[in-house]
């Protein structure tokens, strides 16, 4: 079936998903940064409970995975899917319901904790009115991905589509299950599980929710705007799907790492740590694809920040998929674990990769989406370099101070007796912790310059009205070389507007 | 030539880039020099002050330790380095450069670690603070060398030597932290500080 000449793309979602993430962006860097400071100097929650490290270090974190990353995801899942299914969003009244539900869920989520409502599980704090929210607000994100996907006029299913199902799939079936409690009051609940068991369970969620978010999420991401950015297809399809299917299945076993040298049983740690190493071969031909794929678009470099963005993204993506295996073996993860080098490696991620991959896609959407250049190439590229300098500032801030602190925590005098107190040893981190905040607060700086940027691109109008092209003969067949789908303007790329 | 490299790198990555072989030697014979050069610092840094964590006591460790962590550190930097330059040289295909000479490499990698060797001087007070703030300007040093010299050595368009160089600074991230997690290794099995495990 040919699309009707009426039929436009649903992108004022887009746009408004782009803002709030944008926002959220802002907000969440910004409470981070605080809390930086306020480890350098803690008078500075002036003794109010609701700015204390442990109500405002949940803030950062919901805010920045729930608010700017999930928000991009969707402006992204709902972007791409619209045009490699050829079809307009499936029930676009239920995507602006998702849009603004979720807004409400992070803003008020984000009130409760500052209150003190939590559940104490880590990136899972929100209490049970919120976790039902989620539920039904993700369950929305799935009727209208899914429903898109159903109704598509091209018979494949583009692996970018994969990526953002699978984050769909497994984020909803983690939460739940997660989530499981028996409510006590209305801000309130307890746990199903108990002691090793929620152990187990909570780091089955927490992990995977950086595998199946922060990560395959984001390969969506990737694999839609990075072909379409460079102008070529993606360099090998077929090792993109087997690296989806690797990643899958082996993602979902590598939780225990977080719990290594603890109740759980040793075979279960081990475990662990095995599919943990198993899981750089899928992670890394990600990134081989990626760079092979990028390679052949370098005339573009001169001309195009976003691309800046992209190419970086996948260093810091190859870093931490490394890093991430390595730290999970027990030998090196006895001195890394409970260290400021888990909170490097953490941000070697979050802001090399997460970030970076993030910007990137949106100084190539926003652009397009409005129908006009970006209203300053001179400060995207200045956002570039100050985004690299304060991700390299920050993780080797956090490198520093984790190899100190492990080898401070376990250093022992003849009595056998730990040598260092924990204040002491907090007390000879100010340094690095300095060094963090003057990173943290580049990489922000970076930040707001992208908001002022893209606001200004998107100030007074409207999204440019795009219509599904002509599907040709060859992608509606039975089978089709999917490599043709990304590289091929005529079949699919028609929506960049002049 | 030391003065030459740090002073004027781009006079040297022209000569590397025509293959003058007086200039590609005299680098390379610094090689071996900069490459001593931090385990020596290192050695020298934990028998004087001992490592500096931040805290009031420096930990100091037996001489056949000292000697063992400066070998393994030798070694890392050699394997390294020669891993470097072979990755950039399996690289040079798909950034569309044909026939480069391995010396030309070897050459141009000395060029630009050489203000971290250099640096690396601070490893005799071996306060890890400290080696912090003075090898980060080092590596950005390091860094703008990378990315500003790889398209001369190669003779390709500078956008293309960016993307080579952004592909070689993903990997040595990934060495430098490889670096980080096989001294924790070792330090759990014996090698280095007494820690309780």
């Amino acid at each position: 079936m040919q699309p009707d000449s009426r039929e436009v793309y649903h992108d004022g979602v887009v746009k408004r998903l782009v803002q709030f993430s944008i926002l959220w962006a802002v907000v969440g860097m910004f409470v981070g940064v605080y809390l930086s400071a306020e480890l350098i100097w803690p008078g500075l929650d002036f003794g109010q409970f609701w700015l204390s490290f442990g109500r405002i270090r949940p803030l950062h974190t919901n805010g920045i995975i729930f608010g700017f990353g999930v928000s991009a995801l969707m402006a992204t899942a709902f972007y791409s899917v619209q045009r490699t299914s050829n079809v307009p969003l499936f029930m676009p009244r239920l995507a602006w319901i998702c849009c603004y539900g979720w807004q409400v869920v992070v803003l008020f989520g984000g009130l409760s904790l500052l209150a003190g409502w939590t559940s104490t599980k880590e990136y899972a704090e929100l209490e049970w009115p919120f976790d039902i929210a989620i539920t039904v607000l993700w369950v929305c994100f799935a009727v209208v991905f899914f429903g898109t996907i159903a109704t598509r006029r091209i018979k494949s299913i583009y692996v970018s589509n994969w990526f953002y199902g699978g984050l769909i799939i497994v984020i909803a079936m983690l939460h739940i299950v997660n989530n499981l409690a028996i409510p006590v009051t209305y801000n309130k609940s307890y746990s199903l599980y108990a002691g090793a068991q929620d152990a187990i369970v909570q780091w089955w969620y927490g992990h995977n929710a950086v595998g199946f978010l922060l990560t395959g999420g984001f390969l969506g991401m990737v694999y839609y705007f990075l072909p379409k950015q460079a102008n070529q297809p993606i360099w090998s399809y077929r090792l993109s799907v087997v690296s989806f299917w690797a990643f899958t299945y082996t993602y979902i076993w590598a939780g225990p790492h977080h719990l290594h040298y603890s109740a759980i049983p040793e075979w279960v740690q081990s475990l662990g740590m095995a599919m943990s190493l198993i899981l750089l071969a899928p992670s890394w031909a990600t990134m081989i694809n990626g760079i092979m794929t990028v390679s052949k678009a370098w005339k573009k470099l001169t001309v195009d920040p976003a691309l800046k963005f992209i190419v970086l993204a996948l260093a810091f993506y190859g870093l931490a998929t490394f890093e991430g295996p390595m730290m999970a073996i027990r030998s090196v993860n006895i001195v890394s674990h409970f260290t400021d080098w888990t909170i490097g490696h953490v941000h070697s991620g979050a802001l090399g990769w997460n970030a970076m991959i993030t910007y990137g896609t949106f100084y190539f959407m926003v652009p397009r989406m409005m129908g006009r250049e970006l209203y300053s190439v001179r400060l995207a590229n200045i956002h570039f370099w100050l985004a690299l300098a304060g991700t390299m500032l920050y993780i080797l801030a956090m490198w520093g101070a984790g190899v100190s602190q492990g080898l401070l925590w376990l250093s022992i005098d003849e009595l056998g007796e730990v040598s260092y107190s924990f204040t002491d040893i907090m007390a000879s981190m100010v340094p690095y912790y300095g060094l963090r905040l003057v990173g943290g607060l580049v990489f922000l700086s970076g930040t707001i310059l992208m908001a002022y940027n893209l606001l200004r691109t998107m100030y007074g109008r409207h999204t440019v009205m795009v219509h599904p092209p002509e599907v040709i003969d060859e992608l509606k067949g039975t089978r089709h070389n999917p490599d043709a789908v990304m590289g091929a303007p005529a079949a699919n790329g028609t929506e960049v507007p002049a | 030539m030391l003065f030459a490299v740090l002073h004027t790198p781009g006079v040297i990555f022209r000569e590397i880039s025509q293959g003058n072989s007086q200039v590609i030697g005299s680098v390379q014979k610094l090689t071996f020099f900069l490459i001593l050069l931090p385990p020596v610092f290192a050695w020298i840094g934990s028998t004087l002050f001992g490592w500096r964590l931040g805290t009031a006591d420096p930990l100091y460790f037996d001489n056949t330790t000292r000697v063992i962590i400066s070998f393994f550190y030798a070694d890392a930097l050699i394997l390294g380095y020669i891993a470097t330059v072979l990755l950039a040289r399996w690289m040079t295909d798909t950034y569309g450069v044909q026939g480069v000479r391995l010396e030309s490499l070897f050459a141009f990698f000395t060029v630009v670690c050489a203000p971290l060797s250099i640096a690396s001087c601070a490893h005799i007070y071996p306060n890890i603070f400290f080696n912090v703030l003075v090898l980060i300007p080092c590596i950005i040093w390091s860094m703008n060398l990378l990315y500003r010299g790889l398209p001369t050595v190669l003779n390709i368009p500078p956008e293309r030597g960016m993307l080579m160089s952004s592909s070689l600074v993903g990997w040595l991230l990934v060495a430098f932290v490889s670096l980080l997690g096989l001294s924790a290794g070792l330090w759990t099995y014996g090698i280095g500080p007494t820690i309780g495990v």
